[in-house]
């Protein structure tokens, strides 16, 4: 296995870099370049035109390709045109917060979600199982923005439970614990809302195969044997139920880095998903070309963390 | 079939929520009216606005307190606290608080002598004195020296600057491109006659040097701080990003990158301390703004999006100041092509397919822009007679007629000109008989924006004229720039906008050289007009105003731009602020030491 995931890391490097080279040259089709957007009555052309010659954006891709591929050796990518400060720590800043925000919804929504989807199958057509999946079809239907602004303004502004915006309280001092508390605070409403939206596939998987499981032969054994039908379903059932969850959890690990830009927009909450879409639209090419290749980095990782975590909960299943 | 009914259920369920979302924001709408309840409002502008510029509230005022400051924006602020520096809007928005601007203007944008320095302009040896005032001092104790107005044209010039401010106009200081080139060890043009006056000399010298420009800078830096660091270590600096020195009523206190920043007062803030304590800067969505200020969350709003203006009209616990704002949009036609290697304007009026100032003129006619003005944008928009906004006092001109919607006379030029309809389809063929159709630029914006920009297609198409959109649909915000300044040949008129600045000066527009005269269009006419605009003659303000008549006069008789709209800009400020103004001739914000609160809280809306 270990001879697999070393080879899997080696294969990802000609990956990245074909992915590199694609997002080059894709930039090359978007119109306009960082500059574009500066223009004033007042702004002298001549000087925006001193720059683009400056940060080297008047030569051919290929020139520009290389000094990037360069400096990306050396962990180097580049000054963001609008934030003035390293691509790096910029990225950096942001990762931390949808990090947290990720973390506290993945949290919730197993929270939710199992319980829910054990009851669901267990209980399997009665009212709790119809209250569930009623439950379950109406967050799955409910757009992102739909709900988060319905939550903010009933918890955040209505009832006043919760902040309105920010990821923490100008008063607190890093470090503290009263700065720690204050951001889990912060991440509460948002990540809560992030977490409901997603319950759907976890329930449902959940419901079926436990309701698929209940009529397996195992489960008969097992019943004959005299288990207790409690035991039956937390030792035998459950687990073989969690493997279709358990085939994405790679995904939703490193997915955590992601990002939402509606929960992160309406949330006035400094995250991943807000960072790319302005990068895009200003045309801040360190920073796309950044976090695209961050985003490929994590995708790649994740199905290898599935194929690892699924051969770890399936003995059956071997990753050669 | 159970469970089909369920699904339905669910569905039906998820409609309801959706409608009750909807619901919220028009309640606010039925609200009764609660202005006058216990405020009072002047209303003293010169051109009759919709909405008052000042408010002045009754009660106590409090001891101290902290001002809660909306910011809408919908992603971080950059935090680049440094106004050579900085690009975006809204580190503007947040320095206003600590400013460090050494004049202070008139309702007009020219200097006046009531800021920290005094400007004197000797216009025969194109010099200009700058004298600070005694007893200035920075937010950290120290004195205000004449080093510290230098510093900032020494980080412009320097070679490692990479901000957009090293321009023309820059240049336009004597020395600067020799320290820029390294082969001058300081700015020639800078010279430090006493402690507290600096003389700088000009290239050249045109009425804009009294708005601040032609190179005269207008903000000081602290050189006891920031001059031994170098310009490439500025922007990273904690002086710039952190805890900046200042000149103005409040500092920076502390700060949460891109969300919030709290100010506290300063004690040397040379017009006296501040009454209040300080002010806390947050920035908010859009998304529920109008919320928070219904909520009282907030004493002001910066940045309030006048297109939201319905949700919080009706609220009782604020007011909502309004001015116009330095922005005109219009709509041009392309009439040549820039030449990029020369930098010069090529105009080829006889062969552009939009050279036919007749018909120029009749498109103007068929925009209903005032109705556009009343309906889409509630009146926080209206049509725009000429290319200067009102702003302007001394340049702008009412009597100017511009186009104003008028179809019978679109249709009867258009037929005079000989645009018929010959094949009997409803639209006009050109002169020739061949079908004509008109490719139009638009950019992309909100759902409005789209609905707009289709309602003006019809108005075409009632006088016959076929309008289509370049590229098939609206053109996202960069795009657009990047066709319309590369003359792209699939575009023949275009809708764009500018913000003006407060020097009206349109030389940058519309002259021969300028990149941004994206009509193409040049005339020695025109150009001795934009000229003599900006001459030394035009210092003399009657005879600016007459030459700034005769450009608008000579850009509407040969309809080369049509201006389309003016704009509104919106204050919401809540009843807890004692009073606050936004008329550009007595601006709160130019003596923010004198801002009070009468309760402990913002007020929330009953």
């Amino acid at each position: 296995m270990w001879k697999t995931i070393v080879r899997r890391f080696l294969i990802m490097i000609p990956q990245l870099f074909v992915l590199s080279l694609i997002i080059f040259i894709m930039a090359q089709f978007m119109p306009g370049d960082p500059f574009t957007g500066a223009i004033t009555p007042e702004t002298d052309p001549a000087r925006i035109e001193e720059l683009r010659e400056k940060n080297g954006l008047n030569d051919p891709w290929y020139q520009q390709y290389g000094r990037w591929v360069g400096n990306a050796f050396q962990g180097e990518f580049g000054m963001s045109y609008t934030f003035k400060r390293d691509a790096g720590s910029l990225i950096g800043e942001r990762a931390v917060n949808t990090f947290w925000l990720s973390l506290a919804s993945v949290i919730i929504l197993y929270v939710l979600a199992i319980p829910l989807g054990v009851l669901a199958g267990r209980y399997h057509n009665s009212l709790l199982d119809r209250a569930i999946i009623l439950y379950s079809f109406v967050s799955y239907a409910i757009p992102t923005f739909i709900l988060a602004l319905l939550f903010l303004f009933f918890f955040g502004y209505t009832l006043g439970w919760f902040p309105t915006s920010g990821s923490v309280d100008i008063k607190y001092d890093p470090g503290t614990f009263g700065y720690i508390m204050n951001k889990i605070y912060h991440i509460l409403l948002p990540a809560t809302t992030y977490a409901i939206l997603g319950t759907t596939t976890v329930i449902q998987y959940l419901r079926s195969e436990i309701i698929d499981a209940k009529g397996q032969d195992y489960v008969r054994t097992a019943r004959s044997k005299g288990i207790p039908m409690r035991k039956v379903y937390s030792r035998h059932i459950f687990r073989n139920s969690l493997l279709p969850i358990a085939a994405f959890i790679g995904f939703t690990i490193t997915g955590l880095l992601g990002g939402s830009i509606f929960i992160e927009t309406i949330f006035g909450y400094p995250g991943m998903g807000q960072l790319f879409i302005s990068s895009i639209l200003s045309r801040d090419y360190s920073v796309i070309t950044a976090l695209v290749m961050l985003y490929g980095f994590l995708a790649l990782l994740g199905s290898l963390l599935s194929d690892i975590i699924m051969s770890i909960v399936d003995p059956r299943i071997r990753i050669e | 079939m159970k469970n089909k009914s369920w699904s339905l259920l669910a569905m039906l369920l998820a409609v309801l929520l959706v409608l009750a979302a909807c619901n919220g924001s028009d309640d606010t709408k039925e609200k009764s009216p609660g202005k006058d309840s216990d405020g009072e409002k002047t209303s003293d502008s010169a051109s009759g606005d919709l909405l008052t510029l000042s408010v002045e509230n009754k009660g106590d005022a409090v001891k101290g307190g902290v001002l809660q400051v909306a910011l809408v924006k919908d992603e971080p602020f950059q935090g680049i606290f440094n106004w050579e520096l900085y690009e975006d809007g809204y580190d503007a928005d947040l320095m206003e608080w600590t400013n460090n601007t050494i004049f202070e203007v008139d309702g007009e944008f020219m200097i006046n002598d009531k800021g920290v320095a005094t400007l004197d302009v000797d216009e025969e040896n194109l010099k200009a004195t700058v004298k600070i005032r005694d007893g200035v001092k920075w937010s950290d104790g120290e004195p205000l020296k004449v080093e510290d107005l230098i510093l900032p044209y020494e980080i412009i010039a320097d070679k490692d600057y990479e901000g957009v401010r090293y321009d023309g106009d820059m240049k336009n200081v004597v020395g600067m491109e020799e320290y820029h080139a390294g082969t001058a060890d300081t700015i020639s043009g800078l010279k430090k006659i006493d402690e507290s006056t600096l003389e700088i000399s000009f290239k050249k010298l045109s009425p804009a040097v009294y708005y601040g420009g032609d190179g005269l800078w207008t903000y000081a830096e602290p050189s006891h701080v920031l001059g031994d660091i170098p310009v490439a270590d500025l922007l990273a600096h904690d002086l710039v990003r952190k805890n900046p020195v200042t000149l103005g009523a409040f500092k920076i206190e502390k700060i949460v990158p891109g969300e919030s920043v709290q100010y506290v007062a300063n004690e040397h803030y040379w017009k006296g301390k501040p009454k209040l304590d300080g002010v806390l800067v947050k920035v908010v969505p859009s998304s529920s703004i109008s919320v928070a200020i219904k909520e009282g969350k907030y004493d002001l709003v910066q940045r309030f999006n006048a297109t939201a203006w319905k949700e919080i009209e009706n609220l009782d616990n604020i007011d909502v100041l309004g001015r116009q704002e330095l922005y005109y949009s219009y709509m041009s036609f392309k009439l040549g092509k820039y030449d990029y290697t020369n930098n010069v304007v090529v105009t080829d009026e006889a062969n552009a397919k939009m050279g036919d100032v007749e018909l120029r003129k009749a498109m103007g006619f068929a925009l209903d822009i005032e109705q556009v003005s009343e309906v889409y944008y509630n009146g926080l928009r209206e049509r725009a007679n000429s290319l200067i906004p009102p702003v302007f006092e001394s340049f702008y001109d009412d009597s100017l007629e511009g186009f104003s919607y008028d179809p019978d006379k679109a249709n009867e030029i258009l037929d005079a000109a000989g645009y018929k309809d010959v094949d009997g389809d409803g639209l006009r063929e050109d002169k020739n008989g061949k079908p004509l159709e008109i490719k139009l630029a638009a950019m992309a914006g909100d759902q409005t924006q789209e609905d707009v920009i289709s309602f003006y297609l019809q108005n075409w198409k009632d006088v016959g004229l076929n309008v289509t959109l370049a590229t098939g649909r609206l053109i996202e915000f960069n795009s657009f720039y990047d066709k319309v300044q590369n003359d792209d040949p699939e575009i023949d008129i275009f809708m764009g906008a500018w913000g003006t600045g407060t020097n009206p000066s349109p030389y940058g527009l519309y002259s021969k050289t300028a990149v941004y005269n994206f009509s193409r269009f040049s005339s020695d006419e025109l150009e001795s007009i934009l000229e003599s605009i900006d001459s030394k003659e035009a210092l003399d303000t009657d005879f600016r105003g007459k030459q700034f008549r005769a450009f608008q006069e000579y850009m509407e008789d040969n309809a080369l731009v049509i201006p389309m709209q003016f704009r509104y800009e919106l204050f919401p400020v809540n009843k807890r602020v004692k009073n606050y103004n936004v008329d550009y001739n007595s601006l709160t914000s130019d003596n923010l030491q004198d801002l009070e609160l009468v309760a402990e809280e913002p007020v929330a809306a009953k």
